[in-house]
C-alpha cells in the first residue's frame, strides 16, 4: 500500500542537506495564522451569532455580521492568513452565503491537519486525502437534497429567511425573505432558466423610516429628485419617457472657441439667440410628446441650465437631471426604451411608456418612482429603508445575501436542511467510510469528518448551550438514522429541522466544502515564503 | 613595495578558492530553494512582494520563483538566466534545469577540494553530457507517422506535465484541453492563438475550451446581441470629433447661432465617420477607443453591433483571428480587410456578459476560459497551462518522446558510468560525478514524496542494469514501476534542453577564478 512506504519519515540517507526544522516551522505560522483568522470570525456564526464593530483606517464604523466583509476590511497581512480572506471572498462569489461558514471550516480543518503533520504524515498525503474526503462529501450532501420547483414559492422563502435569520435583520426576515424571492423570480429570463444576472436588481438605500418600509417596486426609482427649478411638474400621468444623451444648454464646440461681442446690440441678440436656440430644442422635443425627460450627466458641460430648465417647466416636462452613464443601460432595459444621443434622433418610437412617474417625498427626501410601465424590461428595484445609515449597510448586505440564497436555488434546484444537519450527517457518513479505507488515507479522512464537526459545536456554543451535550445528542439522533436532525436555536433543543422550514441552497453547502478544502490543501502544500520584489 | 589601488572605492575583488566558493555557494543556494517543487509531490511557495501591497503568489513554477528574487550572487544569476532561457525555449523543465546545474556544481565542489583541475571537471562534463544526450537519442520513441499514437504520447506529455501542478486533481481535463488546443494549431507554435481567459468562480473542472474567440467587452446600447455571417471592422480610430490639434487653435465667432452651427458641423462630421465605417459593408465595429453616445446610436440605428474600448491586446488577436486588419482610416473601403466570422453572441460565463466570435477565420484559434476557486489558483492554472501548451507545441515539432519519472535520468546516469570505466586518467571522476548529479533528480522526487529515496534510487539502478527496462519512480504508489504501462512522457526536447543547459551553466561558473564587483553607481542626490 502507498500510504505505507509514505509513512516513513524522510530518511537522512540522501547525500543532500535538507534543512527540515524551518520547512516545520513555516507551515505551522501559516496554519496559525490561518486559523487565528478563522477564531475571529467563529463567533458570528448561526442566528445566534454575535456582529462585530469594525472601525476602519478613514474613521467609518461598520457593523456586520457578513463573513465576507469582516474578513475584507481586516487588512491582514500574513499571506496564508490572505488566503483565508481570498477563500470567504471566493465563496461570496460562487454562493453569495456562508462566508463565515467556508472560513470556520478551513480554520477546523487546518486544526487537525497540524496534529496529522505532528504525528509524521506527508503533506501531500495528507493533501490527497483531503481532496478524496471533499468529493466524498459533495455526494453525500447531494443525496440528501431535496429537489425542489421554482414554483414552490414557500421553500424559496424559507431558505431566504434561513439566510437573513443570522443577521442584525432577522427580525425582518418575514418581509426581507419573500421581497428576495420576488425580486429573482421576477429577473428570471424564461429563454435562460438557470441564468440569474443579479444586475438586473437594483438596490436603492433610502435613510430614513425603519427596515420595515422597505419595498419592493414593480418599475423604476431614482435616488434623486425631479428638478424643482421654475415650478416644473413633479407628478405625471401616462409618461412617455425619453433617456437624453445629449444637453439642453447652449452649444458648445469641441473646439475651443470664443463669441466677441464687439457693442451693445449685439449682446442682446446673443442672449436671444440663446433662448431661441433652447426653446427649439425643447419645442422639438415636446413635439414628439414626450413628457418625462431623463438626461445624463455630462463631464464636458452643464446638462441643463436654469434657462431650459425654465422652458422645460414651461412645456409640463418633467426632468430628472445627472443620470449617471453606468446606469443606463438599467434603465433603459427597465423602460423597455433606446436612449437618444441627438435632438435630430428624437423620436416617438424611441420613447418609453408608463402610467405614473412621480415625486414621492420619503424621510426628509425625495426619490422618483416610475410605476406601471409599459412592456417593462425583466428588472427589479429594491428600495431600502432604515433608520440610520449603518442599518440600511447591513440590511443592503443582507439582503445581498438573500438574494444570492435565491440565485443559488434558481441555478441548482436543490434544498439541503440547515442547522448543522448536512454537517453531521457528512461527518457520520465520512466517518463510517474512513473504516473501509486503509493506510494513511483512512487516518485522513476521519480527521475531515471530525473537522466538520465544528459547525454545529459553534452553532451550539454561539447560542449559548452546551455544545458536547448537542453535538453528542446530534450524533446519536444521526446514528439512529435522523438524517434531518439538527440544532433548533430557538428552543435550544434537537429537532427535525427541516420540518422547522429552516433550509438552505445545496449550492451554498457544497461549495463552502470544496472551496474550503482546496484552500487548506493550498496551505498545507506550502514550504517556503520567499520576499520578492 | 606598496600597490596602488587598482579598482575604484566600493569595488571589490575576489580572487581563486574565495571567488570559487562564493559562487558554489550562490548556486547550490538557488537550487536547494527550488528543489523541493520539482516532482507530482513538489511543494509551493509563497512569494510574498516587499512592493506596494504586499501581493501574495502561491507558485509551483521554478521560472516564476527566481524571476521574482532578489539575489546579489553572480553565480545565482547566472542559473536563473538559465531558467529564464529554458522557460522562453521549451516553456517547462525550469526547475529541473536549475536544480541539474546546482547539483552537478555540488559535484564540482567536491571535485575541486579533491585538487581536480577545473578544466579536467569541464572537460569530463563535456564528455558525459554527449554521451548522455547520445543515450537518450537511442532511446527515444518517435510516433510521428501514426497519428492515432502520436495523439496518445501528446495527453501523456500533458498529463505528466500538469501532474507537478496545481492543475493535478483534474490533469485528465486540462491534458485533454491543452491537447485539443494545439492540435488545433496544426503544428505552428504561435500560442498567440490560444487566448487565456480567467474568470473567478466555479470550479477548476467547469474550466473549457472553446473554438473562436471571446472578448471581455459589452455590445452597445440597443445594438443587435446576436449576427450571423459578421463583417467585422476592426479599428483604432477616434470616435469624437476629428479634432484640430494645434494647441491654442481656437474660434471666433460673434453669435450664438455660429457656435451651434460649428457644433452642427462637429456633429455632422462624426456623422460622416460613421457612415463611412458602415459603408464598408460591415455589421460589427469594434474599436480600441471609446465610441461615444452620439456614434453608438447612429451604429444602432444602422443594426451594427459597436464595441468600444477593447484592449490593445484584445483587438489585435480579434484581427489576427478574424483575417481582418486594424484600420484607422476609413476613405478607401476597398483597401481595407474585413474580417468575418460566423457568428456573434452574448455569451455569460458566471457573472460576466463576455461577446463570442465563432466560426472565425483563422480555423487555429481557440479560447479556454479558466474557472477556479480564486485569483491565487487562477494564476497558478494559468502558469500550468501556459507549461503544458509550450510543450505540447514543441512536441507537435519535434515528435521524440521519452519516458518520465526519472528514468531518462537513469538511462543517462548508466551511459555515463559506463564511458567513466572506459576513460583512463582523472577525467573519469568527473565523469562519475556527472552521473551522481543525474542521480539526484529521482533522489529529490522520490524526497519530495517523503519516500524513501535511497532505497527506491539503488532499486531503480538495479533494474536499469537490464537492458530494455522502462523503470522509473511511482510516485503515487511510493515504488518503482513500468513508465510506459503508467503512461509518464517526457518530450526529447524538453530533457535535451535541461541537460544541454545545465551543463553549460555550469561550465560557465566553474571556469570563473575571479569577481570583481564593480562600485555601484553613484546616484545623484535629488533630495
Amino acid at each position: 500500500m502507498a500510504a505505507v512506504t509514505a509513512a516513513q519519515p524522510r530518511s537522512s540517507k540522501t547525500e543532500s542537506y535538507v534543512d527540515n526544522k524551518r520547512k516545520e516551522d513555516i507551515r505551522q505560522a501559516n496554519i496559525n495564522a490561518a486559523r487565528s483568522v478563522a477564531d475571529a470570525v467563529r463567533t458570528s456564526l448561526g442566528p445566534k451569532g454575535m456582529d462585530k464593530m469594525i472601525s476602519t483606517a478613514s474613521g467609518e464604523v461598520i457593523i456586520t455580521n457578513d463573513g465576507a466583509t469582516i474578513l475584507n476590511k481586516m487588512e491582514v497581512l500574513q499571506p496564508a492568513a490572505k488566503m483565508l480572506v481570498e477563500l470567504s471572498k471566493s465563496q461570496d462569489a460562487a454562493a453569495g452565503d456562508g462566508t463565515t461558514t467556508v472560513v470556520v471550516i478551513a480554520g477546523a480543518l487546518l486544526k487537525q491537519c497540524l496534529s496529522l503533520l505532528s504525528h509524521g504524515i506527508h503533506p501531500t498525503v495528507i493533501s490527497d486525502s483531503l481532496h478524496k474526503a471533499s468529493t466524498k462529501a459533495v455526494d453525500v450532501l447531494t443525496a440528501m437534497a431535496v429537489p425542489l420547483e421554482l414554483s414552490d414559492r414557500e421553500s424559496l422563502i424559507k431558505s431566504a429567511s434561513t439566510s437573513l435569520n443570522s443577521k442584525v435583520v432577522s427580525q425582518y426576515s418575514t418581509l426581507l425573505a419573500p421581497l428576495a424571492v420576488d425580486s429573482v423570480l421576477s429577473v428570471v429570463d424564461p429563454a435562460k432558466p438557470d441564468m440569474v444576472d443579479l444586475r438586473d436588481i437594483k438596490i436603492v438605500k433610502r435613510l430614513g423610516g425603519t427596515v420595515d418600509d422597505t419595498q419592493l417596486i414593480k418599475g423604476l426609482v431614482f435616488d434623486k429628485k425631479a428638478s424643482h427649478a421654475a415650478g416644473g411638474p413633479t407628478r405625471m400621468e401616462n409618461a412617455k419617457i425619453a433617456v437624453i444623451q445629449f444637453q439642453i444648454s447652449p452649444p458648445k464646440t469641441d473646439i475651443e472657441q470664443s463669441i466677441v461681442v464687439s457693442d451693445y446690440t449685439q449682446m442682446d441678440r446673443i442672449l436671444k439667440e440663446e433662448r431661441n436656440y433652447i426653446l427649439g430644442m425643447i419645442k422639438k422635443i415636446k413635439a414628439t410628446g414626450c413628457n418625462v425627460l431623463l438626461i445624463q450627466k455630462s463631464i464636458l458641460r452643464d446638462a441643463v441650465t436654469d434657462l431650459s430648465l425654465h422652458y422645460l417647466a414651461k412645456a409640463k416636462i418633467m426632468v430628472i437631471k445627472d443620470v449617471e452613464r453606468d446606469d443606463i443601460e438599467f434603465i433603459t432595459k427597465t423602460l423597455n426604451c433606446l436612449p437618444i444621443a441627438n435632438i435630430e434622433h428624437f423620436r416617438a418610437e424611441k420613447l418609453g411608456h408608463a402610467d405614473l412617474v412621480e415625486e414621492v417625498s420619503i424621510g426628509d427626501a425625495k426619490i422618483v418612482k416610475v410605476t406601471g410601465i409599459k412592456d417593462m424590461g425583466r428588472t427589479t428595484t429594491v428600495l431600502v429603508r432604515g433608520s440610520n445609515q449603518l442599518v440600511i449597510d447591513e440590511a443592503e448586505r443582507s439582503l445581498h445575501d438573500a438574494l444570492c440564497v435565491v440565485r443559488c436555488l434558481v441555478s441548482k434546484r436543490f434544498l439541503i436542511a440547515g442547522g448543522g444537519a448536512p454537517e453531521i450527517e457528512l461527518s457520520r457518513q465520512l466517518g463510517a467510510w474512513s473504516k473501509v479505507l486503509h493506510g494513511m488515507e483512512g487516518y485522513c479522512v476521519r480527521s475531515f469528518a471530525e473537522a466538520l464537526e465544528v459547525i454545529p459545536y459553534t452553532l451550539a456554543e454561539n447560542a449559548g448551550l452546551n455544545p458536547i451535550a448537542i453535538v453528542t445528542e446530534l450524533r446519536n439522533r444521526h446514528a439512529q438514522g435522523e438524517i434531518n436532525a439538527g440544532i433548533n436555536v430557538r428552543k435550544g433543543q434537537i429537532t427535525n429541522i427541516l420540518e422547522e422550514n429552516v433550509v438552505q441552497p445545496l449550492l451554498v453547502s457544497t461549495s463552502a466544502i470544496t472551496l474550503a478544502t482546496e484552500c487548506v490543501r493550498m496551505i498545507l502544500k506550502i514550504d517556503d515564503i520567499v520576499n520578492v520584489r | 613595495m606598496a600597490i596602488e589601488k587598482i579598482f575604484k572605492d566600493d569595488a571589490s575583488e575576489e580572487k581563486g578558492e574565495r571567488a570559487r566558493m562564493a559562487s558554489f555557494v550562490g548556486a547550490i543556494a538557488i537550487t536547494d530553494l527550488v528543489k523541493t517543487t520539482l516532482g507530482p509531490k513538489g511543494m509551493d511557495k509563497i512569494l510574498q512582494s516587499t512592493g506596494r501591497g504586499h501581493g501574495v503568489t502561491v507558485t509551483n513554477d521554478g521560472a516564476t520563483i527566481l524571476k521574482s528574487l532578489h539575489i546579489d550572487n553572480p553565480a545565482a544569476k547566472v542559473l536563473i538566466d538559465i531558467s529564464k532561457v529554458q522557460d522562453d525555449e521549451v516553456g517547462d523543465g525550469t526547475t529541473s534545469v536549475v536544480v541539474l546545474a546546482g547539483e552537478l556544481l555540488r559535484e564540482a565542489e567536491k571535485l575541486v577540494a579533491a585538487k581536480i583541475h577545473p578544466m579536467t571537471i569541464i572537460s569530463g562534463y563535456r564528455m558525459a553530457a554527449e554521451c548522455a544526450r547520445n543515450a537518450l537519442l537511442q532511446r527515444v520513441v518517435d510516433n510521428k507517422e501514426n497519428a492515432e499514437k502520436f495523439k496518445s504520447d501528446l495527453m501523456k506529455i500533458a498529463r505528466t506535465t500538469l501532474s507537478s501542478k496545481i492543475l493535478s486533481q483534474d490533469k485528465e481535463h486540462f491534458a485533454q484541453l491543452a491537447v485539443d488546443a494545439v492540435m488545433r494549431l496544426k503544428g505552428s507554435t504561435n500560442l498567440e492563438a490560444i487566448q487565456i481567459i480567467k474568470k473567478p468562480g466555479g470550479s477548476l473542472m467547469d474550466s473549457f475550451l472553446d473554438e473562436g474567440f471571446i472578448l471581455d467587452k459589452k455590445i452597445g446600447l440597443g445594438q443587435p446581441k446576436r449576427i450571423e455571417n459578421a463583417k467585422i471592422l476592426v479599428a483604432n480610430t477616434a470616435m469624437d470629433t476629428d479634432k484640430v490639434k494645434i494647441y491654442g487653435a481656437r474660434v471666433r465667432v460673434d453669435s450664438m447661432s455660429k457656435v451651434a452651427e460649428i457644433e452642427g458641423a462637429e456633429k455632422e462630421k462624426m456623422r460622416e465617420k460613421v457612415q463611412k465605417i458602415i459603408a464598408h459593408g460591415i455589421n460589427c465595429f469594434v474599436n480600441r477607443q471609446l465610441i461615444y453616445n452620439f456614434p453608438e446610436e447612429l451604429f444602432a440605428d444602422a443594426g451594427v453591433l459597436a464595441i468600444e474600448h477593447a484592449d490593445f491586446d484584445g483587438i489585435e488577436r480579434l484581427a489576427l483571428v478574424t483575417g481582418g486588419e486594424i484600420a484607422s482610416t476609413f476613405d478607401n473601403p476597398e483597401s481595407v480587410k474585413i474580417g468575418h466570422c460566423k457568428l456573434i453572441e452574448e455569451i455569460m460565463i458566471g457573472e460576466d456578459k463576455l461577446i463570442h466570435f465563432s466560426g472565425v477565420e483563422m480555423g487555429q484559434a481557440c479560447t479556454i476560459v479558466l474557472r477556479g476557486a480564486s485569483h491565487h489558483v487562477l494564476d497558478e492554472a494559468e502558469r500550468s497551462l501556459h507549461d503544458a501548451l509550450c510543450v505540447l507545441s514543441q512536441t507537435v515539432n519535434d515528435t521524440r518522446v521519452l519516458l518520465g519519472g526519472g528514468w531518462p535520468e537513469m538511462v543517462m546516469a548508466k551511459e555515463v558510468d559506463e564511458l567513466a570505466r572506459k576513460t583512463p586518467g582523472k577525467k573519469s571522476h568527473a565523469i562519475e560525478a556527472f552521473s551522481r548529479a543525474l542521480v539526484a533528480i529521482p533522489t529529490i522526487i522520490a524526497d519530495n514524496a517523503g519516500l524513501d529515496s535511497a532505497d527506491l534510487v539503488a532499486q531503480l539502478r538495479a533494474a536499469h542494469h537490464k537492458e530494455g527496462c522502462n523503470a522509473g519512480i511511482d510516485v503515487i504508489s511510493g515504488s518503482v514501476g513500468d513508465m510506459a504501462e503508467l503512461g509518464i512522457s517526457e518530450s526529447f526536447k524538453v530533457k535535451q534542453a535541461v541537460l544541454l543547459s545545465a551543463t553549460e551553466a555550469a561550465e560557465m561558473i566553474l571556469r570563473v577564478d575571479e569577481i570583481i564587483t564593480c562600485a555601484p553607481r553613484q546616484r545623484e542626490d535629488r533630495m
